[in-house]
């Protein structure tokens, strides 16, 4: 009798586990499945990467470059760390990725410096603040500066 | 070019193949034991050529990395081909019918099937959402790997950078294992890291299969798998590129290994230096399998000590840590020579350590935290704006503990010790885990929220497959058939050092 429930105990558990297991296997694949439609036909890191590709053709092949974006550059990682926006250091890390092995620094001080302004212009007076002269404008935000000197 | 990164593949899981073969040599039990070979031989070969790779760039080699792999590969395969050549006395042998048949193995063959099926569908549907993966895997692993194939012989120019954001001190298994793959490709393809992310994801759910197949029964390891399947974070994680499924592949590969060890024929020590290499591989690929490394040669020492007293417990550590000793130098040069500081040890202050340890509240939220996460991580992916909040879906810890209500608990005695260990180290990396937050100088809600559920999945196969190791199970134990090895248990009542014949290759 008891090795009769021990067996229906058993039963019962491998029971619980195909039919939970598959119900959460199926579900998986069904969420995936309903999403695909709506998945646009680039996903956002490829276009960010296009976008920034440009850049490669004017850069020199290594060496390090500056960046500046819509917000100071300060605001980039602490708005991550609070998750207020975690964008623009998705913008900057991509801008990295995209342009390896050049170093992109999180800063203007750099006689090239690259400006990802794909959400929007920077504060009045940013750039010229920091001596940023465009070098050339890639469209869609994205803008190659030379620094200047200040006197 | 896809061609040579099948080559690359290839050679990688020859050469981790081939040393199942030279260190598990009484390793038979037909598809399961081949299927354990490929899968654990295969994930330490991705392991120890990333090594080789690593060790070509050091030395300005890395154009002749296919050369030197296929080197390798005939190395390895020579001691192999004369110690098989024969083949063993008996052949192999059928398995023994186990009783009256039953239709259910073949029915949950067939639910199995279609598991695997949709799994791999669920993986290509996130791979076509996000081909570079999550935020981690472009931020981190693939970047790091763009920037050791693409940086030429400036390669080590990327650790002296100053990016600390992208944690360059992070070591270097999975970036490697992709720069390799390009460098026989001659160039970079988008789709190798989602297919490295693939071999692991996908090796790791069959490399529960077959372990617990072997070591308790086919049912045992099909079902393990589904809850492996289940865990739709596992095959989020896995499709987001991340390292951390790698490391919970070879964190499985060693507690099982040492558990296969306790089944071997006089406790040869080949399964003890290949869990040694597996150990080593977790400290290659993130920093959490240095806290791993450490806490199973502690708990691989003291359980042998008290199973089998100071001298066996010295011999068998010393085994483990043979195995163990060639990636740990790697990881010792990466750490010393090129790392800069990681971010949690950078800055150290006494003061600031004892102050967090005293505080309380700390202990309170992180505790809070475990509890939480712990049971609704495997759900999926979180927001991290909103953090982890009590969901815990279909599969979770939960449905282990019910399991094994409904089954009942029943160890084989030669696994006694084995478990023990496994479960210490589980249970201390989950407490390492406690005290790295504890001291953490990062802000703490910020450092719990992005991190904590993918510690918990690196240890969840491993939970799996402890759990179905001690899961009541109708089946006989593979252990008990012929055709696999004699074993011992693993008790100092036993007469370790008698030499036992086995059936052996020659």
């Amino acid at each position: 009798m008891t090795n009769l429930i021990a067996k229906y105990r058993a039963t019962a558990g491998r029971l619980l586990l195909v039919v939970l297991t598959g119900y959460a296997v199926l579900n998986l694949l069904w969420q995936g499945v309903r999403s695909y439609p709506d998945l646009p036909g680039t996903d956002p890191v490829t276009i960010h990467e296009t976008r920034i590709a440009q850049l490669r053709t004017v850069l020199p092949a290594s060496g390090a470059v500056g960046y500046v974006t819509t917000v100071e550059n300060d605001r980039i990682f602490a708005e991550e760390k609070t998750f207020t926006n975690v964008e623009f250091l998705a913008q900057y890390a991509l801008t990295q990725y995209t342009l390896a092995p050049r170093i992109v620094r999180n800063s203007p001080e750099f006689p090239l410096v690259v400006g990802n302004f794909i959400d929007g212009p920077p504060a009045p007076g940013f750039l010229e603040k920091n001596g940023l002269v465009p070098l050339k404008d890639f469209g869609d935000g994205l803008v190659l500066y030379r620094r200047e000197q200040k006197p | 070019m896809i061609l040579f990164f099948v080559a690359s593949l290839l050679l990688s899981l020859t050469s981790g193949i081939l040393l199942t073969f030279l260190f598990c040599p009484s390793l038979k039990s037909g598809a399961a034991g081949l299927a354990f070979r490929l899968f654990a031989g295969g994930g330490l070969g991705i392991g120890v050529t990333s090594c080789l790779y690593f060790v070509c760039l050091l030395t300005g080699l890395s154009c002749y990395s296919p050369a030197i792999d296929l080197g390798v590969c005939l190395l390895l395969g020579i001691p192999c081909f004369i110690f098989f050549r024969r083949p063993a006395a008996g052949g192999s042998q059928p398995l023994p019918e186990t009783g009256k048949r039953s239709h259910f193995p073949i029915l949950l063959a067939g639910i199995f099937s279609v598991e695997l099926v949709a799994s791999l569908g669920s993986f290509v549907f996130a791979f076509l959402k996000e081909p570079h993966g999550r935020w981690d895997a472009w931020l981190i692993w693939n970047m790091h790997a763009r920037f050791l194939f693409r940086g030429g012989e400036h390669w080590r120019d990327a650790f002296a950078s100053g990016l600390d954001w992208s944690h360059w001190d992070y070591p270097l298994l999975l970036p490697l294992s992709i720069a390799r793959g390009w460098q026989y490709m001659g160039g970079e393809g988008l789709s190798i890291p989602a297919v490295m992310a693939f071999v692991f994801t996908f090796m790791t759910l069959g490399l529960l299969w077959c372990a617990l197949s072997l070591l308790r029964s086919r049912i045992q390891g099909c079902l393990a798998a589904m809850v492996l399947m289940g865990t739709p974070f596992f095959i989020a994680m896995g499709a987001s590129q991340f390292a951390d499924v790698p490391l919970a592949f070879f964190i499985l590969a060693t507690l099982v290994l040492l558990s296969l060890q306790a089944r071997s024929p006089e406790n040869q020590p080949g399964e003890l230096i290949l869990a040694g290499l597996a150990a080593g591989l977790c400290a290659w690929t993130k920093n959490e399998g240095l806290l791993f490394l450490l806490i199973v040669t502690g708990s691989l020492f003291c359980t042998a000590v008290y199973a089998r007293g100071w001298r066996s417990a010295l011999n068998r550590t010393a085994g483990f840590l043979a195995g163990a000793l060639p990636i740990l130098l790697i990881v010792i040069y990466f750490k010393t020579q090129l790392s800069p500081a990681n971010d949690l040890m950078a800055g150290f202050d006494p003061a600031a350590v004892a102050a967090k340890l005293t505080d309380f509240s700390r202990y309170a939220k992180i505790a809070n935290a475990f509890f939480i996460t712990g049971i609704s991580f495997t759900h999926g992916l979180i927001d991290v704006r909103v953090g982890m909040h009590l969901n815990p879906g279909a599969v979770n810890i939960l449905l282990l503990i019910g399991y094994l209500f409904l089954a009942g608990v029943r160890i084989d005695g030669r696994d006694r010790i084995g478990l023990l260990r496994s479960a210490a180290a589980l249970g201390l990396m989950l407490i390492g885990y406690f005290f790295v937050y504890v001291l953490t100088p990062l802000d703490l809600g910020y450092h719990l929220v992005t991190s904590l559920n993918r510690l918990l999945l690196q240890l969840w196969p491993s939970v799996i497959f402890l759990c179905f190791m001690i899961a009541g199970s109708p089946e006989t134990s593979p252990g008990d058939r012929p055709g696999t090895a004699p074993a011992q248990p693993e008790t100092r009542s036993t007469r370790a050092n008698e030499p036992r014949k086995t059936r052996g290759p020659k």
